[in-house]
């Protein structure tokens, strides 16, 4: 659920989408969702001052309300 | 489709024209059929008849849905797909359109988790959109909104503006208002320009910034906003 919906953000806003992976670890109250980009898209997902990276977050919380489960968004490069 | 009005004039006929079909000049072709010059004193109306171009934008309920380009059924189709993966789907319509805004309604039941505190929600959706609608049309920028939920928070600040306006005129303390994107604390500092005796400015770093408004000791500001 939260990894298809960061996964699909991820791949709509870079230009490789092929090397978009998103990985989850699953906690007992929190999910941290890994995602990772080719090089050059790392900053295409995190924006200027993080801008796009906190709108995904915002984004994956709201949506995450719903299970009560608090969700991190890490973004590996 | 051809339709008659009448107006004083020629002007105020195709005005009327105008109005009542709610298009624009270019859209429509006029006929005059009477010009209304009877006699030096008796002047009765001019009648004009009226072509439209294209058949099915005369049903203003209709217009939106039967003429969707290609770039708006994309971002319709991504906003539409990211709100069923965040697990609120709704579904998305066009709430107008201008040559460089394209705004978009989404009627959804879950319309309060989508728009957030303080609209957070709607703004990240928004942002994410546009990043995608940039790639597609980067001269278009998108607004989305729920349940009316930009304009009614517009009243809002306006509203806020103007109370803190006159609380602060009242009582001579100035006061600082919550941080505000751009694009609010522009409707404060438009909202008091007109307000005699008071002053806005905005404090801080970035771009969430903080309005204060104060008293105007008549003296000329040092640095105009």
């Amino acid at each position: 659920m939260e990894k298809d919906l960061v996964e699909y953000i991820a791949k709509s806003l870079v230009d490789q989408p092929d090397e978009v992976l998103v990985h989850l670890i699953e906690g007992e109250q929190s999910t941290i969702v890994e995602l990772k980009v080719a090089p050059d898209d790392v900053g295409k997902v995190i924006g200027k001052q993080g801008r796009i990276a906190n709108a995904v977050r915002v984004i994956l919380s709201a949506s995450a309300a719903k299970s009560g489960k608090h969700v991190q968004l890490e973004i590996l490069d | 489709m051809i339709k008659e009005f009448e107006g004083k004039t020629e002007q105020e006929a195709i005005a009327i024209a105008m109005d009542a079909l709610q298009l624009d000049l270019d859209e429509f072709d006029v006929e005059i059929l009477d010009t209304g010059k009877r006699g030096l004193f008796k002047k009765s109306n001019v009648r004009i008849r009226v072509y439209l171009h294209n058949e099915n934008q005369t049903d203003s309920d209709t217009e939106d849905v039967s003429n969707i380009g290609e770039y708006e059924q994309n971002v319709i189709d991504f906003v539409t797909t990211l709100l069923s993966k965040m697990g609120y789907p709704g579904f998305v319509k066009i709430n107008f359109q201008t040559d460089n805004k394209l705004g978009l309604e989404i009627v959804s039941d879950h319309s309060a988790i989508i728009i957030g505190k303080k609209g957070k929600n709607l703004d990240a959706i928004q942002l994410i959109v546009n990043v995608y609608a940039g790639q597609l049309n980067s001269g278009v920028k998108v607004i989305i909104d729920s349940e009316n939920y930009r304009l009614r928070h517009e009243e809002q600040l306006v509203k806020l503006a103007i109370r803190t306006g006159e609380q602060v005129r009242r009582n001579g303390h100035s006061k600082l208002l919550d941080p505000m994107n751009p694009f609010e604390r522009r409707l404060i500092h438009t909202a008091l320009n007109d307000m005699e005796g008071v002053r806005t400015k905005s404090e801080g770093e970035g771009l969430f910034k903080q309005v204060r408004i104060s008293i105007d000791d008549e003296l000329p500001p040092l640095r105009k906003e």
